[in-house]
């Protein structure tokens, strides 16, 4: 799966090999549901179509309100893929001078703690 | 095909339904499982939603500092832009309109570059002026110099002149840069101009004397047209847009040997003219660093109607040029006679002799 950004929604990428998620830009579709549905089923389906470590990435500029709903549908469905037996690593980037990115790095660390989770600066 | 579509909230509305069919069906059996459910769902949509709430404040917040900022930046802008706006209104007094224009719309050049160009160049100054000073209160001396500055840079500007500056009771202006409509046309708005201000004066004296200025400004006048070098002399700390040049040299004589309330112009001038005004020679001046006498002649008024020659031009060499004034009637009509003959001719020729 590979989308890619638009001023409205982010860069969207999911590959086998490596088994890596990239989530990247701004987030404000005009329907979450039906921008996030595709990705979210991908992820709920992981268990049953793959196996390993996976690595994710999540570099967001700007996230809306129901943008963050949708995340957590993503997070959930990461967190069953570790309940898989598999191992997920996830690394929240968020701009230097971006404080809200980074608390909400924080709050998505400290909702899903059984995942191995880091909020990393840059810029 | 509703099915297919994914809904964020689908969790949360099975079990709504899930809720609402126990409720109907009074299957209390259900409840125990249902209530676990509902439990263990509504717990995490309690977290959501705090998570939720924190964000929308933070973002909230943060739009709050933009808008405050955006306001203080708003109202800095507005200051700085009043005060150049003002900056701008007094140096326009300082500066060429058509070289202030430019340089506020972004599009001039405050390069050391200068380039030789076919000008009209105008200089006025009044007539005994230094004794005419002497003779007034300094107030009243003010307030008819502003008078009369105001109104000949009001009909120069009317006319697209390019005022170049004022020196003591002194104008000197030029046509042809950094706008030009043409030599002759640039030549004909500068003499155009000559004449109003000399009219405008009469009107000005005429006001003053009543005033009490018993003897009211006269002014001379001088015009020439040749090439000169314009555009931005100076060092880089320091330009001013101006002409420099011999020809410019001869337009300050014209004006000093013009007599008072009249315009004097050298024959490059009165060329561009000459269908404009009657004029009368005058003596010729030669200049240091000219190598011409140069032709005078003063305006003696707009030419009548009835005397601007009558003009055929073709560039295969016709060039026919009439001044009825110096034609009688029979002239006149033998002209006509001979013209209109030559027309026939020219319409009955065969096309098939013509070049291609």
């Amino acid at each position: 799966m590979n989308l890619e950004a638009t001023d409205r929604t982010p860069a969207i990428s999911l590959t086998q090999d490596p088994l890596k998620l990239s989530i990247s830009g701004e987030s404000f579709p005009e329907d979450v549901s039906a921008f996030y549905g595709d990705i979210i089923s991908a992820i709920n389906q992981l268990a049953s179509t793959a196996k390993g470590k996976l690595e994710v990435e999540m570099a967001m500029v700007y996230i809306n309100s129901s943008s963050i709903k949708a995340m957590y549908r993503i997070f959930e469905g990461l967190d069953a893929y570790r309940q898989a037996g598999n191992e997920v690593q996830v690394t929240w980037k968020a701009e230097a001078d971006d404080d809200i990115m980074q608390e909400l790095g924080e709050d998505f660390k400290d909702r899903f703690q059984a995942l191995s989770f880091s909020v990393e600066q840059h810029g | 095909m509703a099915e297919d579509v994914f809904d964020l909230y689908d969790r949360e509305k099975l079990l709504l339904a899930e809720g609402q069919a126990i409720l109907e069906t009074g299957d209390h059996a259900q409840i125990q499982g249902f209530a676990e459910r509902l439990f263990d769902r509504f717990s995490k949509v309690v977290r959501e939603n705090e998570d939720l709430t924190r964000h929308s404040d933070r973002q909230e917040q943060r739009m709050v500092k933009l808008n405050r900022n955006l306001k203080t930046q708003t109202l800095e802008l507005e200051q700085q832009r009043s005060r150049l706006e003002g900056l701008s209104k007094q140096l326009a007094k300082y500066l060429p309109p058509q070289i202030h224009d430019a340089m506020f719309a972004g599009k001039y050049d405050t390069q050391i570059t200068t380039q030789r160009k076919k000008l009209t160049v105008f200089f006025s100054d009044i007539k005994d002026f230094t004794r005419t000073a002497e003779s007034l209160q300094p107030e009243s001396l003010t307030e008819y110099l502003n008078e009369y500055f105001s109104e000949m840079t009001q009909i120069a500007l009317s006319y697209g002149a390019t005022i170049d500056k004022y020196i003591g009771d002194a104008v000197m202006l030029f046509f042809g840069d950094p706008e030009s409509k043409g030599v002759k046309e640039d030549a004909r708005a500068c003499v155009e101009m000559a004449l109003e201000m000399q009219e405008r004066m009469l009107v000005l004296q005429h006001r003053w004397r009543e005033r009490g200025f018993e003897h009211p400004f006269v002014i001379r006048i001088g015009i020439n047209t040749g090439f000169c070098n314009v555009g931005n002399f100076g060092s880089d700390q320091r330009l001013s847009y101006t002409i420099i040049g011999g020809e410019v040299n001869v337009a300050q004589r014209l004006e000093a040997n013009s007599d008072p309330g009249g315009i004097l112009i050298s024959h490059e001038t009165y060329a561009l003219v000459d269908d404009l005004v009657d004029v009368e020679e005058r003596q010729s001046v030669s200049l240091k660093g000219i190598d011409r006498n140069i032709h005078t002649y003063a305006i003696r008024g707009r030419k009548a109607e009835s005397d601007k020659p009558l003009r055929l031009k073709h560039p295969q060499g016709v060039h026919i040029d009439l001044s009825p004034q110096y034609l009688n009637h029979d002239d006149r009509r033998l002209i006509a006679a001979q013209l209109k003959t030559l027309a026939e001719q020219l319409e009955n020729l065969d096309d098939r002799d013509s070049v291609a």
